[in-house]
């Protein structure tokens, strides 16, 4: 049997044979270019892709969950009944809620109360993306309801209210959603992403955690950190823009499954004398444009773009008397 | 073996990019940068929402085609990776009608494979398909329009034209130079036309005022045959697929993926040098007089390039294309990809040295972008106030696409696309004698 690929003139395999073979001698010529080229483009695609993304990137993400289940999110129940987030009509509503849904589960001597010890906030980062970080420390107490709340399935669930400064993006809450982090979150109100804060009203974030109800009663540790990003600000002399993140609303809901009903009840985790620390930088300096810019802009912006049409027409025109030119000395 | 190179350098881009799109995968589940587009996110879900039968518009920033939701089907049902194969393919195909084109200009074999691989290799083309943007769909489409001009096929190229139109807006300033192109002189009735081969000879023999007979022809004779059947049936395939996505999705398609794109002007920064000017002037209401000078630039540099280029069909699409960009109110770095398509197709008619001139050229202008992108990391990144900065930048990456543009054309060795008939004519009697 001769060798497949031989190369002498006197063997004939078969034409596809004959093709391979060309192709595996080509190979072996030219693998060294090949590689080369192959670490050529791995650096290359390493360099270019943050260059099209950050250039290309915009909020993109949309709220698209139209129909939530029924009082799934305490936020949706809120939304159901007005049309925007204003904090008096809200502080109302989650008492309201709270109060509601407390009587049915406890007796009315219940004396379940979580309290916080500690209450940090953190706003973490540079720049338009950042991280507010909440660090809860529940206190330790006794509670005579405790075996009621064994059986529950009890959400940690912490209110974001957001400025119209900042935003949300539901689709990086969703991603975190998958990894764990979160058990759900949603974001409400004003879910446009791209207009800027002096054009766009208020949205509020829920995040749920699932949490073991005895935990609720000794001193545990629950931090938070949840992704912000900057809208565009007014203009404003400084040059810069400050938001002020508020306090979290937290409440605890446990379910359990009383006579083969589902039953919720709400309790809002109170922080009146737990030591409230606010990090120095909950408050956060945004760069805005500055309106002292106006006129110089308008009037370089376009001066650059008319004079750079010249520049192209005047171009044309002499490449075009060159050619002519050109021609003519040729003829002549 | 020529022609195996290049079926070589296809393979081998090809493996490249199924290896990108595994990449990316890998990246997007293990690292917080995403390698996938954030658009292509926007893609699938309106895919997924129109598979189920709702409207892909429900799904906010999706500013496009009903049809490329259609062609994203299959996300929700095969893979989700299957969107960026099939970019990637259309990437590919992409080089092969820059192959074919070339080859049938008679372009020398290795010349004609470094242009192609201007394009295949080229890091923005690679990453864009990859990270699932669409441009290179519409890339494809329209070099095969190109294709079928140049084989005579005027119905055909009428009806990938109209629906270019539908998918994207912009080829429509390439509508005047494709009418002008279907000149009875190249276009003469029932006759494919002939194509102007590659030389390596330094200038075009042309005749005398060789635009105003173009532009007398025009005025003499606009309702040709194949102007007719080329302005008409683009036009009704354009009404056709917009009507039929109107009809299906309503207010929310017109205005979303049509109107948008014509009044769209966003505040938040990009590389246009108007940026800094409409974050100013947000939700002021702007002056006709305003929206005149605004417009006037890109009207006039569009309507110069056309007259004096339009008989050179690939180079008037090149230069159009990145005049448009530069003048346009916003741009985005895939936007780039409009005329790195059209790019291989001039290449071999430069007379631009790589050595300096061409080094010069690509250095400027990715130095630019660079420049840009710094001070675009420190106002996004940092939370610095740049805006001034980011603002002069965004006039100096002007400056320099400007340039390389002028570069461009002052080193074009220009060659009419088509024979005309009198051309042919005397190059057969050359020929006979």
């Amino acid at each position: 049997m001769p060798p497949l690929c031989s190369t002498s003139p006197t063997v004939h395999p078969g034409r596809q044979v004959l093709q391979i073979c060309v192709v595996i001698q080509f190979l072996r010529r030219t693998w060294r270019q090949f590689i080369g080229l192959c670490i050529y483009l791995l650096v290359c695609s390493f360099i270019w892709s943050p260059v099209v993304d950050s250039a290309s990137s915009n909020f993109n993400s949309g709220n698209d969950r139209t129909v939530h289940p029924i009082k799934k999110f305490v936020m949706q129940s809120y939304f159901d009944r007005h049309r925007e987030l204003h904090d008096l009509v809200f502080d109302n509503f989650v008492s309201q809620e709270v109060n509601v849904g407390l009587f049915q589960v406890l007796p009315e001597n219940h004396d379940f109360v979580p309290r916080l010890s500690v209450l940090k906030r953190n706003l973490i980062g540079e720049g338009s993306h950042r991280h507010v970080s909440t660090l809860l420390k529940f206190q330790s107490q006794q509670s005579q309801s405790s075996s009621q709340l064994l059986s529950s399935s009890c959400d940690l669930i912490v209110i974001e209210r957001l400025p119209t400064g900042v935003f949300a993006d539901p689709f990086e809450l969703q991603r975190l959603v998958q990894r764990g982090v979160f058990n759900d979150v949603d974001v409400f109100g004003d879910t446009n992403l791209e207009l800027p804060s002096f054009l766009s009203k208020r949205s509020a974030v829920e995040i749920h955690l699932a949490v073991d109800p005895n935990k609720l009663l000794e001193p545990t540790d629950i931090n938070i950190e949840l992704p912000l990003h900057a809208r565009y600000q007014p203009l404003n002399e400084s040059g810069y823009s400050t938001v002020e993140l508020g306090m979290p609303d937290i409440l605890v809901r446990c379910s359990t499954m009383e006579k083969s009903e589902n039953q919720n009840c709400f309790f809002k985790v109170t922080n009146n004398d737990a030591d409230v620390q606010y990090g120095a930088d909950v408050i956060w300096r945004i760069p805005s444009g500055k309106k002292a810019h106006s006129d110089l802009v308008f009037a370089i912006t376009f001066s650059a773009a008319l004079l750079s049409t010249l520049v192209i027409v005047l171009s044309s025109l002499e490449y075009s008397k060159t050619r002519r030119v050109g021609n003519d000395s040729k003829q002549s | 073996m020529r022609s195996l190179e290049f079926t070589s350098l296809l393979l081998f881009s090809a493996i490249f990019r199924v290896i990108l799109i595994i990449y990316g995968e890998w990246q997007d589940a293990h690292m917080e940068v995403n390698y996938t587009d954030v658009d292509y996110l926007v893609f699938s879900d309106a895919a997924s929402l129109m598979a189920s039968g709702d409207s892909p518009y429900k799904r906010t920033t999706y500013r496009y085609s009903p049809l490329l939701a259609f062609l994203l089907i299959p996300n929700s049902l095969i893979h989700r990776s299957w969107g960026k194969f099939i970019f990637s393919a259309s990437d590919l195909l992409v080089g092969y009608f820059i192959h074919f084109i070339l080859q049938q200009r008679k372009v020398p074999k290795k010349l004609s494979n470094y242009c192609v691989m201007t394009w295949l290799f080229n890091p923005f083309t690679f990453t864009i398909g990859t990270r699932g943007n669409c441009e290179p769909v519409v890339c494809a489409m329209i070099l095969w329009i190109i294709i079928c001009l140049m084989k005579g096929n005027v119905l055909q190229s009428a009806f990938w034209y109209g629906l270019i139109v539908h998918f994207r807006i912009y080829p429509i300033i390439y509508a005047i130079p494709m009418v002008l192109i279907l000149d009875p002189d190249f276009f003469p009735s029932d006759q494919k036309p002939i194509l102007k081969n590659w030389t390596a000879a330094q200038a075009e023999r042309l005749h005398d005022g060789n635009y105003l007979y173009t532009l007398h022809n025009l005025f003499k004779c606009i309702f040709t045959r194949n102007r007719l059947i080329f302005g008409l049936v683009s036009a009704v395939v354009f009404f056709l697929f917009t009507g039929l996505s109107y009809y299906l999705y309503g207010w929310e398609f017109l205005h979303e993926a049509l109107l948008y794109h014509l009044t769209r002007t966003d505040p938040r920064h990009n590389f246009s040098i108007y940026f800094y000017h409409i974050y100013l002037h947000y939700g002021y209401d702007i002056s006709v007089m305003e929206k005149l000078i605004s417009f006037l630039p890109q009207f006039m540099v569009q309507l110069v390039l056309i007259f004096y280029f339009a008989k050179d069909l690939p180079f008037c699409l090149f230069a159009q294309t990145v005049a448009f960009v530069a003048f346009n109110k916003v741009i985005t770095a895939q936007y780039f990809v409009w005329f790195f398509c059209l790019l291989p197709l001039i290449l071999p008619w430069s007379k631009m040295k790589l050595k300096w001139n061409g080094m010069l050229c690509i250095l400027s202008w990715i130095g630019a972008q660079i420049h840009w992108l710094m001070w675009g990391y420190l106002l996004e990144f940092k939370g610095k106030n740049v805006f001034f900065e980011l603002w002069v930048a965004s006039l100096v990456f002007h400056a320099a696409n400007v340039n390389v543009l002028t570069m461009v054309i002052r080193h074009h060795r220009f060659s009419s696309f088509f024979l005309g008939l009198k051309d042919a004519k005397s190059k057969n009697v050359a020929k006979h004698e």
